[in-house]
């Protein structure tokens, strides 16, 4: 009993020892039009601002002694942007080694040095979900951040009690993995088998230690533990929200049923670009949705996509949101949302929840973000002309009420650490190579090929 | 290949040869090196007993391994060697936290034909922690003789290998017959390291974290099984004897530490954040940037070994028409190389009782980034504390070693000058009593004297070079230019692949580093080599580590 006592205590305390005293801000916006994603958008009004949260909204009002005053007249004040599927600030992104590495997390290779942190505070972005890759089929624990730039401590980046996340990945890419290290899984088929063989192997697991821990005797002797087994027990417990990387409409609806047998309730598609296909089933499990705008043909599974799939999916009454995956899109996720008012008609409040409200509701964290509400984390972007238009400028953005960008002192160099034997050459904003991080360390490519001519 | 495997059999005859003429030197000494005596006087010499404590005229009797006497008014035993050191200074030689003095790295383990990777073989994921460094070192390495000549007379050395490589060895950098002679401690601290097995689990710091704390937790519940067992087997399942898990028994009852080997802020970070969970002893080494850690470092206590592996000063690009942007990226640059270097005096001042490590560091570079240090705010006392008390503290060894005291032993530095004076030279060290002399250098009055790989063009010109990949070895023509007072060149390739450009050339002190970059593909792979001229060859490491891997890479100067 010590023993399992200890774990968790040890767990427990993994998880919130660690939590740091972060900045809170105090700050008065004057006059600005309020985007408040739940209640419309209310023009000229001041949203005050107390110790990182929202203390009220309203007409006339006084900033107390001390509080500083923004002007906003003539501006847009929306909550933060929020996206749900990310890659920056990682140092590693896939444990790919093996097909299932529920036992890795996110949390543990935090990069609060990565300059894209920044770059997605210039495009309004105040929280991210940094994801373990696509490479195999349970990949690693995610983790919800706020991008709480300038500190060289990964803890300061944490969503403080945001819900553990989980990556699962459907489709070529864990198969992919699988025949390049000549392990399971290979086809389709063995994804599915390689799920429900998990979850059976965890419920055998969970079943040794509750036998343990029912046990009364003091000579007793703890099963061998395993931090693998345990997440996915987790997950069936519905302490991990899984959000799973997937295509088309076939594996969604495998995935679904899966999740049936095994009573997994809560359950997020990333990617999805044939949601669409299966929209009323989605809503019927009461799945939801995280998908690009207009972004496929990246490969063959990625072909039959449209525009209209956020659209289809929100008319069908699925939880959708629109993310990036990218440290370049992540800078423009408003003009993302934007594309769904081209393709399908969304109403501002709708388009624009697909990157607040809705991804912070797939992530558990739509209790303190998401919307301008009183009560809630003052996660804040300014916009200069409407975040819908082509034309919107992210001017200001606030974590917590601290303001970590402002267009009007935005310097040239925002590295947090510079090496020393670095050489100093151009400066690529937008680097392809680096960009997809996806499928990192994903691939064996035989180390003869590499030095040979035949490539 | 075929190259490499001579090289290998005349090393093979060289070792064999010297252990036959040790052998015989113990029986009959016919070469008459041995000493006639064992115990030692100098005399009158400035002796720094520890940082701060100076005497003058001081006089020092070493017997039996051990400091006898320290002080002006000292007897000197009748079968002491007198050693007139009067303008000689002499401290406590130097205690190193970190290094791989005197290990041979073992050849990567083989991947396994038909390897499992979620579940490699310990020995491929390099989780070995049962094992010992003492089982790689060689008591004919060279490496004991650079570290003597370096100061230091005791180093923390620590095992070659991945995430968990095994145990460390606190080895006294002296000589010897048999390895056994220099070892003062062994298992001092279980070594641990990011680094992950090649293409298997756990392959980088995200499976290296979730393995540590299955490890580690496992060893906890089998721990207590086994303490159980040994009460009363009766009726008891019976515990598997299990190497891995029992090697963190004694890092669990909190009676030895984890030695980190980690360089970046980041990296530090992650291991403490692995010991906050566990609740491990914890001891980091070869940590390069702390400056942001001072609040870290107090709070948990947790003892620190710096790298001296500094950075190379930044230079800026002479051109007229540089650009504002280049040069406020330049002002950056050095803004951190001096972060840098200043780091040391910051903790030092902030109260962080730090050592130093030397593991990765040249070591005829050691002294050098020393006084760089001290130039750039740490006190010349606390670089010495940093050398001495610290270390010996950190490694629970102040009863023996660190100071010039009574009883201690005798670890010795004899410097013609202060230490950290420019103009010193170490003449003689004594370590475990034993006694090395250096020839000493005249003072040096032309700054030019630099060694002779570098004052020339040596590096200039064609060279012929090999590069062990698996299969067959490549080969093909380096071509150096120095152009506008910087070097340029490329490497051809025998097999008729495109030329490749040598990017980032940097050479100084004889030692060549640049780097290239291949096309695999479609991928372009980084591969950055790093090694030394001497005379006219190049032997090198070319590390690609997008794959974790490192070849040889050898070559030798055309003849023209």
């Amino acid at each position: 009993m010590k023993n399992i006592i200890l774990i968790f205590t040890l767990m427990v305390f993994a998880s919130v020892s660690t939590v740091a005293q972060t900045p809170k801000g105090d700050v008065l916006f004057k006059g600005g039009d309020v985007i408040t994603i739940t209640n419309g958008t209310l023009e000229s009004t001041d949203v005050l601002v107390r110790d990182g949260k929202i203390a009220r909204i309203g007409k006339n009002l006084k900033a107390p002694r001390g509080v500083e005053e923004i002007d906003i007249s003539g501006k847009f004040l929306m909550p933060g942007i929020i996206d749900a599927h990310s890659h920056i600030a990682g140092s590693a992104i896939n444990e790919g080694t093996s097909q299932v590495t529920s036992e890795v997390s996110m949390e543990d290779v935090v990069d609060p040095l990565d300059v894209s942190i920044y770059r997605a505070l210039a495009g309004g972005v105040t929280s991210i979900h940094l994801m373990h890759g696509s490479a195999n089929v349970i990949g690693g624990q995610n983790e919800t951040m706020k991008l709480r730039y300038g500190t060289t401590n990964p803890d300061d980046l944490r969503f403080e009690g945001a819900p553990r996340t989980i990556k699962f990945a459907l489709g070529e890419n864990p198969t992919r993995g699988g025949r390049s290290r000549g392990i399971q899984p290979q086809s389709r088929m063995g994804v599915e088998n390689m799920l429900r063989t998990s979850f059976q192997q965890a419920l055998e697991y969970k079943k040794k230690w509750d036998a343990y821990k029912a046990d009364k005797s003091p000579r007793k002797v703890a099963p061998e533990y395993d931090l693998r087994m345990q997440t996915l027990v987790d997950i069936m417990a519905g302490e991990v929200l899984v959000h799973c990387h997937s295509y088309r409409a076939d594996e969604i609806y495998m995935l679904m049923k899966v999740f049936s047998d095994f009573n997994i309730p809560k359950l997020t598609f990333q990617h999805a670009n044939e949601a669409y296909k299966v929209a009323p089933e989605l809503a019927a499990f009461g799945a939801s949705a995280s998908v690009f705008a207009d972004w496929w043909a990246y490969k063959l599974e990625v072909y039959y996509s449209t525009a209209y799939n956020a659209a289809i999916l929100t008319e069908n009454g699925v939880l959708t949101s629109i993310n990036s995956d990218s440290g370049e899109l992540i800078r423009h996720l408003f003009h993302e949302a934007a594309k769904t008012q081209k393709y399908g008609d969304l109403s501002d409040d709708e388009a624009l929840a697909l990157v607040t409200l809705n991804p912070a509701k797939q992530l558990g964290i739509d209790n303190r973000v998401g919307s301008i509400e009183e009560g809630k984390d003052a996660d804040i972007a300014i916009f200069e002309g409407h975040p819908l238009s082509i034309y919107a400028i992210p001017v200001m953005t606030f974590v917590d009420g601290v303001k970590y960008f402002d267009k009007a002192n935005d310097g040239d160099d925002q590295r947090l650490y510079v090496s020393p034997t670095s050489t100093i050459e151009e400066i690529n904003i937008f680097d392809r190579e680096t960009q997809h991080r996806c499928m990192e360390d994903a691939f064996v490519m035989d180390f003869n090929q590499l030095f040979s001519n035949q490539n | 290949m075929k190259l490499f495997r001579k090289l290998s059999l005349q090393l093979v005859l060289l070792l064999s040869f010297s252990v036959i003429t040790m052998q015989s030197q113990a029986q009959s000494d016919p070469s008459g090196d041995s000493p006639v005596t064992t115990t030692f006087a100098l005399k009158n010499a400035t002796v720094v007993t520890q940082p701060g404590n100076e005497i003058a005229g001081a006089t020092i009797v070493i017997k039996n391994g051990l400091i006898q006497s320290v002080g002006k008014n000292v007897q000197i035993p009748a079968d002491a060697e007198e050693i007139d050191a009067s303008e000689m200074y002499i401290y406590a030689a130097f205690i190193d936290g970190m290094s791989n003095a005197g290990a041979k790295r073992p050849e990567n383990p083989e991947r396994p034909r038909d390897l499992f990777t979620p579940d490699p073989p310990n020995e491929y994921a390099g989780i070995t922690p049962e094992k010992s460094v003492i089982d790689q070192l060689e008591i004919s390495s060279n490496d004991f003789d650079g570290m003597r000549k370096a100061g230091f007379g005791l180093s923390h050395v620590v095992p070659y290998g991945r995430m968990l490589p095994g145990s460390g060895a606190l080895v006294l950098m002296g000589s010897g017959e048999h390895i056994d002679e220099i070892v003062l401690e062994k298992d001092k601290a279980l070594f641990a390291q990011w680094v992950g097995a090649p293409g298997a689990y756990p392959g980088n710091i995200l499976g290296i974290m979730a393995k540590w704390r299955n490890l580690y937790r496992n060893a906890e519940n089998r721990k207590e099984h086994v303490e159980m067992y040994a009460q009363n087997p009766s009726g008891l399942q019976r515990p598997e004897k299990d190497r891995v898990s029992e090697a963190f028994f004694p890092v669990i009852s909190q009676q030895k530490p984890v030695m980190f080997n980690v360089d970046g802020m980041l990296d530090v970070r992650r291991a403490m954040r692995l010991q906050n969970d566990l609740g491990f002893p914890l001891i980091v080494a070869g940590v390069e940037e702390a400056w942001d850690l001072v609040e870290d470092f107090k709070n948990s206590g947790t003892p620190v070994f710096l790298s001296l592996d500094l950075p190379d000063e930044p230079k800026e690009i002479k051109e007229d028409d540089k650009t504002a942007e280049v040069e406020a990226l330049e002002k950056r640059r050095m803004e951190f190389y001096k972060k840098h270097v200043e780091q040391y005096g910051m903790l030092a001042n902030a109260g962080i009782n730090f050592g130093f490590s030397t593991a990765g560091t040249r070591t005829n570079n050691i002294l050098g980034n020393v006084r760089k240090l001290i130039e750039n705010g740490l006190s010349e006392d606390q670089a010495l504390a940093a050398l001495t008390t610290n270390p010996a503290n950190i490694l629970g060894l102040s009863n023996r070693l660190g100071t010039l005291d009574n009883g201690k032993v005798a670890n010795l530095i004899v410097s013609t000058d202060p230490i950290f004076n420019k103009d010193a030279n170490i003449k003689m060290m004594f370590v475990d009593g034993k006694k090395f002399e250096y020839e000493v250098k005249a003072k040096s009055t032309n700054k030019d004297a630099q060694p002779a790989a570098e004052g020339g063009d040596i590096l200039v010109g064609s060279w012929t070079y090999n590069l062990n990949t698996p299969g067959d070895p490549q080969s093909g023509k380096m071509v150096i230019k120095m152009e506008n007072g910087s070097y340029s060149g490329y490497l051809t390739s025998s097999d008729g692949s495109p030329d490749n450009t040598m990017n980032n050339i940097n050479f100084r002190n004889g030692e060549l580093t640049f780097d290239f970059s291949i096309d695999a593909g479609g991928q372009s792979v980084l591969i950055v080599v790093e090694g030394l001229i001497t005379g006219k060859t190049y032997e090198a490491e070319a590390r690609v580590d997008a794959f974790n891997v490192s070849l040889e890479l050898t070559a030798t100067k055309d003849e023209k």
